[in-house]
């Protein structure tokens, strides 16, 4: 049955006074927190903090013991879970497509439960996955089991778009993957996020994805909310102790003019190297086996350039090979300073770069953004 | 009206043909499970066999013993032997061969001989899956004991298949019972065994 | 030692065609209510787990029961004819069908229920969408199982006059007629194994379509 929407947009979330206990402790302890409609909100602290209490006590996958949760000043409590949840766009770290349905069937779950027609849920498979930067005639008919990691985060993303819902909660949905590959997707999502401006609560214990994604951020520790704020406040004017060492980045900070590239970067690995000759259809399935969204094409010993899989599956003609369509990238030495690595990295937009020493390559140099907000 | 010491007759001739087909089965199917850790042809044909043996129904292959091996006694016991056989060699040798291969690596390092790991670590191994096979042997063989009556065998068959004849509620009764109460015996037999032979109680 | 000339007298004299057809008219129709049945009770002791041991206890005392005692146990109640037979293809059929329901519902990885709940399915949508098609494996496992065993009480039914191949095979060894036993008897033989493997193809390729990777 096709249900009404509850919103169209969120003006707020408000948690007022909320408490979970399970036995004698507490996950969350009189929690009073405003999400503003629009922007990102990151919850980040260590494990039993009470930030995933929190999350799933939006769409009531958590019940809590007191205290109200309203959206745009609806309580929560007075909606059917169905209805509240169907309303509400869920991606969570295992994502969890269904390995039983196709890509497009995973998709179109929802939409399909809610009786659109035929032609209305393959029209919105298809569009999400084109935003999601994977081709549906290729994918669409896909298991799950036959597609990598980055490209199954990217499908349970659609998923979630489904029903164009105002309010996304993101359940640390780049954990499970790989630096690369989540500097990558964290890339993409930026943009898309900009894209559909809607009301983001994202789970994260990864302090630099807070900063280089969050609006503001929202500390919890022990079950109690720490502090909320912009990511420069917390970074220049930290609540307590616990919060300046989770930020941390007055160390890095204070050593930037010393570091080197070399103690920067990650180490090279012979799953990052396609040949030159490579064809391009050749590549996606190659990529796809080994779990990689981006690649360094070489020919012989010589460093070609880089690829990365949303360029290759764009491209048309599949008979192409990687030596036409391989971008240059810029490289460093060991040995220079990472102030200077970084950047010429800004400045030139990229964000990956090969360390070479004496004509081999030693490293991966990952842009770290938020040093680079500090430069 | 049947009288009891008829029933008390045919549940022994019953019992005897259970328990001996039971007993031959076992002493063919241990030495083939082993034979079968040796070949790996032999452990095709075993498996193959089994599984296919399975699914005919035991009708046909109770009524196929007569034109090869006509009525009585001994067709009976080889009708029930081909489906009750195959369980226990079946696994039996799942047991032998699930045996951890770092407990073999050290057994062999400790010294034993072939016959030694065999007889003191794959073999006791197999006990809960081959006693899993027996117990399942044994129902279906008490199942198809009933059946080879027909064939001659005697046993609680013939008592039910007097009453079919006449249509005797009581006769088929007098049979059938005796039948099921026999089965539930061998399963809880079988239960308490099994628990007494598993390696966790055996350590104790 | 045997001809295709006596194939074909037997055949015809025993009116094999139709005995076939009876047999698998009787086997369909046990085993298809045995699928509504045995689906039906292994759902409802997923959902109501306290009952489930209880019920399976209960049908695994059932399954020890033997074939013939269980038809003959029914004779005074459904009368000879199909009836009986069907019955206790039914009652045997159930147990593995409703316990690998059963094992393949309580089986389904938490990740996927607990992804189907906040996605917003409801219960009913997560069990008819997820669930049941996660334990389709399993399930067609079961129904293999309640194949061979259908196959083998129809083939029993020909002694209580249910009709079917058994009939063959028991005028055969009552008129001591060896053509007759030996056709009919592999005959049913070669049926029951073929409609096995065709059931083990199915199941396969559902443990491919269906399997979690």
């Amino acid at each position: 049955m096709q249900s009404k929407r509850l919103f169209d947009r969120i003006d707020s979330i408000r948690f007022t006074g909320i408490t979970k206990r399970y036995g004698n402790s507490f996950a969350v302890k009189d929690l009073d927190l405003e999400i503003k409609g629009g922007e990102l909100l990151i919850l980040i602290g260590p494990s039993g903090s009470g930030k995933t209490t929190t999350l799933r006590m939006i769409n009531r996958m958590i019940e809590q013991d007191s205290g109200n949760v309203t959206i745009n000043g609806l309580d929560t409590k007075d909606v059917d879970p169905v209805r509240l949840r169907r309303n509400i766009g869920y991606v969570i770290q295992n994502i969890g497509l269904f390995p039983h349905m196709t890509i497009g069937e995973n998709i179109g779950l929802v939409p399909k439960l809610e009786g659109w027609e035929k032609k209305q849920q393959l029209e919105r498979i298809k569009t999400l996955l084109n935003f999601v930067s994977l081709p549906p005639e290729m994918f669409m008919d896909r298991y799950p089991g036959q597609l990598s990691g980055g490209q199954q985060q990217r499908v349970g993303l659609a998923r979630a778009m489904a029903m164009d819902p105002p309010l996304f909660l993101m359940d640390e949905p780049f954990g499970a993957l790989d630096p690369i590959l989540r500097k990558q997707l964290q890339k993409e999502f930026l943009k898309i996020k900009d894209e559909i401006n809607r009301t983001i609560v994202f789970v994260t214990h990864d302090i630099e994805e807070a900063l280089v994604l969050g609006d503001r951020i929202a500390i919890m520790n022990q079950a109690e909310l720490v502090q909320v704020g912009p990511p420069e406040e917390l970074i220049f004017n930290p609540a307590n102790d616990l919060v300046a060492d989770i930020v941390d980045t007055q160390r890095k900070f204070k050593h930037m003019d010393t570091l080197r590239v070399k103690d920067l970067m990650s180490p090279f690995e012979n799953k990052y190297v396609l040949e030159g000759n490579t064809e391009v259809c050749d590549a996606v399935d190659e990529m796809t086996k080994r779990e990689i969204e981006n690649a360094f094409v070489f020919e012989g010993e010589k460093l070609l350039g880089e690829v990365t899989m949303v360029d290759l599956m764009k491209c048309k003609s599949k008979s192409q090979k990687l030596i036409d369509i391989a971008r240059p990238i810029k490289t460093f030495q060991p040995k220079d300073s990472v102030a200077f690595a970084l950047s010429e990295l800004k400045n030139s937009g990229e964000y990956l770069a090969v360390v070479m020493n004496s004509g081999e390559p030693v490293g991966i140099l990952v842009s770290d953004e938020v040093l680079l907000k500090l430069i | 009206m049947v009288v009891l010491e008829t029933v008390l007759d045919a549940t022994w001739e019953h019992v005897v043909l259970v328990y001996t087909t039971l007993f031959v089965s076992i002493l063919v199917s241990i030495p083939l499970a082993f034979a079968a850790l040796y070949s790996k042809k032999l452990e095709l044909v075993v498996m193959k066999f089994a599984n296919l043996v399975q699914a005919v129904p035991s009708f046909a292959v109770v009524a196929i013993m007569v034109p090869l091996l006509g009525i009585g006694f001994t067709p009976a016991l080889v009708a029930i032997m081909l489906r009750a056989l195959l369980p226990i060699v079946k696994n039996t040798y799942i047991g032998l061969t699930n045996v951890d291969p770092a407990l073999i690596d050290y057994a062999e390092g400790v010294g034993l001989n072939q016959w030694q790991i065999h007889r003191y670590i794959r073999l006791p191994n197999a006990y809960p899956a081959m006693f899993a096979g027996i117990k399942f042997a044994g129902i279906l063989a008490n199942s198809i004991a009933v059946l080879t009556a027909f064939i001659g065998s005697g046993g609680l068959g013939e008592i039910i298949f007097q009453g079919l004849i006449g249509y005797n509620t009581n006769t088929l009764l007098s049979g059938a019972i005796p039948a099921i109460m026999l089965a539930i015996f061998i399963d809880l037999s079988f239960t308490i065994l099994e628990k007494k032979v598993t390696p966790v109680h055996a350590g104790e | 030692m045997l001809t295709i000339q006596t194939v074909a007298d037997v055949w015809s004299r025993h009116l094999m065609t139709i005995r076939t057809i009876e047999h698998l008219q009787m086997f369909s129709l046990a085993l298809i209510l045995s699928i509504i049945i045995g689906v039906s009770i292994g759902i409802f002791i997923y959902m109501k787990q306290r009952t489930a041991n209880p019920v399976l206890n209960f049908l695994n005392i059932v399954e020890t029961i033997p074939d013939l005692a269980l038809i003959v146990l029914l004779l005074p109640i459904l009368k000879l004819g199909a009836g009986p037979t069907i019955a206790a293809c039914v009652l045997y059929s159930i147990l593995p069908i409703a316990r690998n329901t059963y094992t393949g519902l309580k089986g389904v990885d938490e990740q996927y229920t607990y992804v189907a709940e906040a996605i917003g399915l409801s219960p009913r949508e997560t069990l008819l969408k997820v669930k049941i098609p996660m334990s389709l494996p399993l399930i067609a496992g079961g129904i293999r199982i309640a194949l061979v065993f259908c196959m083998g009480v129809v083939t029993l039914g020909g002694l209580v006059a249910a009709g079917g191949l058994g009939t063959v095979l028991q005028n055969g060894i009552q008129l001591y007629q060896k053509d007759a036993i030996l056709v009919a008897g592999l005959w049913t033989g070669i049926l029951a194994v073929f409609l096995d493997s065709f059931a083990g193809m199915i199941e396969k390729k559902l443990q491919e379509r269906y399997g979690t990777w």
